[in-house]
């Protein structure tokens, strides 16, 4: 491995939000545009992967929901990877205390299936942007922040933090130096993968019907929309399926070859 | 009579076709001993591995194998060498734990060996295991343990040669005498042995034949107590060399009137244990090295760590050029890099993953005006080390050179006192003596005092001034 | 062990109160007039006056103090008494209690499926490690890892329900409808099963003491047996067991998507028509459920592997 996990996360980070800013943009035709004169026309020359049951171009569909589905998932990882990196050094690095404390809400998050979480606060609070931000930070920060302070915890227990102390080090370098670089090629491959399950989470939330509502072009809205016309149009509802599966796919490719394992880290 | 076993022309090739190992021929009669010795990465293991059929893939080997009684076998004849497995040929592993199912308790591993009700108890009984021991699981016993199991299992199955692949490596330092009983135990049951080791003191109290590789050749072979007496070949030499008992004592001089360290009624117990060391003093002049000598688990380590103030003691003080540290972390600031730590680990003062000239830039940081570019070159002469070597990673560099890069790092910070916690250990001998001698003439160029950790009681004889040693602990297990 | 056994208890109930206090203090949280949306709910979006939201401000009880309301909240789950379903107006335990049925039914017949096909995959690949049939199963693994449960729904209806025909759809009236979902249910699962089966295997071949247990004289096939078997079962009977909380985590999608009447279906329609009643009474059921679930799945390895037994022990 020549570049290092957490640039090679970083390097993937970037990739993913360049895609979710720029679909929109590469974008042919109003997303939102309806034209019910061409409702569920098959794929053709104008409109590459045919219309919606309301006559919107599909692939302008599929390219506009890239900042829902990849931007909002990014951001949800972003935030609980930090949070989680945040509270397990604070963990490590107080006395017994500390760390039950940070322990016992992460375990008391824990006790509830992801999923469930991020769905319950989402559709409680009617769905949206937030209480969907909300709800996936929540139910993802407790895995960061338990192998953050696993591994800050073993760090510091090394020969080299011991020495650096004995030089004199102030203890905020050795955290700096020593254990955050540790922690965080530690994380990089779960962030990836965390990246995917979010895509998943999302696309699943809109699929119910309670994360992000239609007209809102998000992939999971689209294919829950689309799924009684199923019979006339595989092309209109395969295009967001194709979508999801591409990027997480490329998303657990990456983040297993990151961990070097053919399963994905788990932190229970 | 017969060689139990006789190899011949034995060569092995890696991947690439280099030989590791080349014509290595010898013959143990039945009833009698070899011992292999050389340094780690010789190879040695390798020639137990490829008389077992064990070779890693990629590897191949070429030569005669024979056992008595049997035809001989081709070196890369992998399924002819197994089938003698149980019946000819017996292995005693280097991990003994790893060899062991961790979940199966120990007398229904030994049964499955096909040893049957009362041979599992004399087996047992012959190498000092209880029965109680017998309800244990793999898991729970020591490396110790485990290797006792082993040579039970061998004993039991009784196959006539029996190969021990560096029984003492996974040991405490100070159990080769039981190694040394429980190998002649299998001598006295009339088998034939095969032991490779790279310990000097079990090589020296084996009967048998000696024979030394070196370069992936055997450059010494003879009976044991001539090769000891009068080794022929220069590496022969040098590794007679590094006994301790052999060192020449220097005369030294030091100040016994200026303490660098002191330590007056200093007690330690972990809580809920009994304590390591009870109202122990200690001095320290400056220039001085003392010695602190005791089995693992008596509590070395701990005491080094309370003297260097990273622990508090129950009781007692620790003076630093006479002020008292114990439980004043301002007055330990303004000295803390003056009172230093050499590791075991060679390589543990060092983050891995991060080139090394970067860590010695870090210094900077506590040592004022340490300007690496101008101070490593002269440091790294001193020590022998190759500059180029500082471009590197930790974990590229070899046990010998990573202590000693160790050492560097340490000088760098211009300590007054360096606490030695058994720094040569992990190092192969004849490079053990290379690095104790730079440690001691650095040491004494600069006047920095040492107390040198170490269970070696002979090597420090050698080279401590005076030695203090710790009991064993109550409770540690044998 | 008895220790481990009641502190792990202990932790389960500690879990179950501080839920009931989450989704208390959730539903509270809400924004909107509760007793209004209530009112709503009952008489209709048009029809609610502000006389009919006080009135039912004054039978909900929700005029007490906070307090005061949790107690009567934390005191009814204790009693089992969790209010009445704002949409069909039966107890909420009842509700619970009918879709609990299916659900139960749906996740042990996901769960034994998938292990049907994960354990025999994942012992012949772990057996050629490296070999086509290992990358396959690998690759089946990621792609399925990769796909939301409902994906693997929609595939499988369109083609058995949609292609072939030989299956129904949706709902629930005969044995054969429980055949797709349970199916994606058990897929979804297989992806993350089928490595963890091979992994044991390759690791449990690859120890050493089962090479020197062939040079204690066992066969290959006995070797494998008495040390392989046993030391690869251990990684693999904890998955399973954790392998329950995935369930949890997908019946909600999959019961959505074949209209499947179990207690995700339930709890997606009650999120959507804001039947607070049930909302609480569903999430708690789960939470419980979940922690039940980790409970048991602990125990099972404490009994199963002698070294989690010593490190239980204070």
């Amino acid at each position: 491995m020549r570049i290092a996990p957490p640039r090679r996360a970083a390097g993937l980070a970037a990739a993913i939000a360049a895609l979710a800013c720029l679909g929109p943009l590469a974008a042919p035709m109003n997303p939102l545009e309806q034209d019910l004169m061409r409702v569920m026309e098959p794929p053709g020359a104008r409109h590459w992967l045919g219309t919606d049951h309301v006559g919107r171009d599909v692939l302008s569909r599929v390219l506009a929901g890239a900042p829902y589905s990849l931007g909002l998932a990014l951001l949800s990882v972003g935030m609980s990877a930090s949070t989680g990196t945040l509270l397990g050094l604070v963990a490590a690095n107080s006395g017994a205390a500390g760390r039950a404390v940070v322990m016992r809400l992460a375990d008391l998050v824990l006790a509830f299936p992801g999923l469930l979480l991020a769905l319950l606060l989402s559709g409680l609070f009617g769905g949206g942007v937030l209480p969907m931000l909300a709800g996936l930070h929540l139910a993802m920060w407790p895995q960061y922040a338990r192998m953050a302070d696993a591994t800050a915890t073993s760090t510091l227990r090394e020969g080299h933090v011991e020495a650096a102390r004995l030089a004199g080090f102030p203890e905020w370098i050795i955290l700096l130096r020593h254990v955050l670089p540790r922690v965080l090629r530690t994380l990089a491959p779960l962030a990836i993968l965390g990246t995917g399950q979010a895509i998943m989470s999302i696309a699943a939330l809109g699929f119910l019907g309670l994360g992000l509502r239609p007209p809102t072009p998000e992939w999971g809205a689209m294919i829950s929309d689309l799924l009684p016309f199923l019979a006339e149009g595989v092309v209109q509802v395969a295009a967001p399926c194709a979508a999801i599966f591409a990027t997480v796919l490329a998303l657990s490719l990456a983040g297993r070859s990151l961990a070097g394992s053919s399963m994905p880290p788990r932190v229970r | 009579m017969t060689d139990a076993l006789a190899v011949e022309g034995l060569r092995i090739r890696d991947a690439g076709g280099n030989a590791l190992v080349d014509d290595i021929s010898f013959a143990i009669r039945r009833g009698g001993a070899l011992t292999l010795i050389g340094e780690t990465g010789s190879g040695k293991s390798l020639v137990a591995l490829a008389m077992l059929g064990l070779l890693p893939s990629g590897m191949k080997a070429t030569g005669t194998i024979t056992l008595a009684g049997e035809r001989p076998l081709d070196a890369a004849d992998g399924r002819g060498l197994k089938a003698l497995w149980r019946r000819h040929l017996m292995l005693v592993p280097q991990e003994p734990a790893a060899a062991l199912d961790p979940i199966m308790r120990v007398r229904r591993q030994l049964a499955l060996a096909g040893l049957l009700g009362a041979k599992i108890d004399v087996a047992m009984r012959a190498v000092d295991l209880e029965e109680e021991d017998g309800g244990k699981f793999g898991f729970e016993l020591s490396g110790g343990m485990a290797q006792r199991v082993l040579v039970a299992t061998a004993l039991g199955t009784g196959a006539p040669v029996v190969v021990a692949d560096e029984p003492t490596k996974c040991l405490d330092p100070e159990r080769v005498g039981q190694v040394i009983g429980l190998l002649r135990r299998l001598l006295l049951d009339g088998r034939s042995l095969f032991v490779i080791t790279h310990d000097r003191r079990l090589a020296q109290s084996l009967p048998g034949q000696l024979a030394i590789l070196h370069g992936g050749r055997i450059v010494e072979h003879g009976r044991a107590e001539d090769v000891i007496a009068a080794p022929r070949s220069a590496f022969g030499r040098a590794w007679m060399a590094s006994d301790p008992a052999a060192w020449p004592s220097c005369a030294r001089s030091c100040d016994r009137s200026r303490l660098a360290l002191s330590a007056h009624g200093l007690s330690f117990a972990w809580p809920g244990r009994p304590p390591l060391f009870r109202e122990l003093d200690l001095h320290l002049p400056r220039g001085g090295i003392l010695g602190i000598d005791g089995p693992s688990g008596c509590g070395k380590t701990t005491l080094g760590d309370v003297l260097l103030g990273l622990r508090r003691p129950s009781a007692g003080s620790v003076e630093w050029a006479g002020e008292d540290i114990v439980g004043r972390p301002d007055a330990i600031r303004p000295m803390r890099r003056r009172y230093q730590k050499l590791h075991q680990e060679p390589a543990a003062a060092f983050i891995p993953g991060v080139p090394l000239r970067r860590q010695f830039e870090a210094l900077r940081l506590v040592v004022p005006g340490f300007d690496a570019l101008r101070a490593l070159p002269e440091l790294l002469d001193r020590l022998k080390l190759r500059h180029a070597l500082v471009d590197r990673r930790p974990e590229e560099l070899s046990g010998g050179e990573a202590q000693r890069m160790s050492l560097a790092r340490v000088l760098a910070l211009d300590p007054r006192v360096i606490i030695a916690d058994e720094p040569t250990s992990r190092l192969d001998p004849v490079v053990q003596r290379e690095t104790m001698a730079l440690l001691r003439e650095q040491v004494e160029a600069r006047g920095i005092s040492v107390v040198l950790v170490s269970h070696d009681a002979s090597l420090l004889r050698a080279i401590a001034d005076e030695t203090i040693s710790l009991a064993r602990a109550p409770g540690v297990p044998a | 062990m008895l220790r481990a056994l009641a502190h792990r208890l202990g932790q389960a109930v500690a879990t179950a109160i501080a839920l009931a206090t989450l989704c208390f203090a959730a539903i509270h949280a809400l924004p909107g007039n509760l007793a209004l949306q209530v009112a709503a709910a009952r008489f209709g979006d048009e029809r609610v006056t502000q006389e009919a939201a006080d009135r039912v401000r004054r039978q909900e009880g929700l005029d007490a103090p906070l307090a005061l309301q949790y107690g009567r909240w934390m005191a009814g789950i204790a009693r089992g008494e969790l209010g009445r379903s704002l949409v069909s107006g039966r107890p909420v335990a009842e509700e619970l209690a009918h879709h609990a049925r299916f659900t139960i039914q749906l996740g042990a017949a996901g769960w034994l499926l998938s292990y049907v096909l994960a354990l025999p995959l994942g012992l012949v690949a772990g057996f050629r490690p490296g070999g086509w049939l290992d990358r396959a199963a690998g690759g089946l693994a990621v792609a399925l890892a990769s796909l939301p449960s409902f994906l693997v729904g929609i595939g499988l209806v369109t083609v058995f329900a949609l292609g072939l025909r030989i299956l129904p759809p949706a709902g629930f009236r005969t044995g054969a409808h429980m055949v797709l979902p349970a199916l994606t249910l058990a897929l979804s699962l297989a992806a993350f099963s089928i490595p963890v089966v091979r992994d044991a295997v390759v690791e449990a071949r690859a120890a050493f003491f089962l090479t020197y247990a062939r040079m204690k004289g066992l066969g290959a096939a006995a070797a494998f047996l008495h040390h392989g078997a046993r030391n690869a079962a251990i990684p693999v009977v904890t998955f399973a067991a954790l392998q329950f909380t995935l369930v949890i985590d997908g019946f909600v999608v999959i019961e959505t998507l074949f209209n499947y009447p179990g207690l995700g279906d339930l709890l997606v329609k009650s999120l959507v028509a804001r039947d607070v009643p049930v909302i609480m009474g569903a999430g708690l059921l789960v939470g419980l459920a979940f922690a039940l679930v980790n409970l048991a799945a602990d125990l099972l390895c404490l009994w199963l592997d002698p070294r989690r037994r010593r490190e239980a022990e204070p």
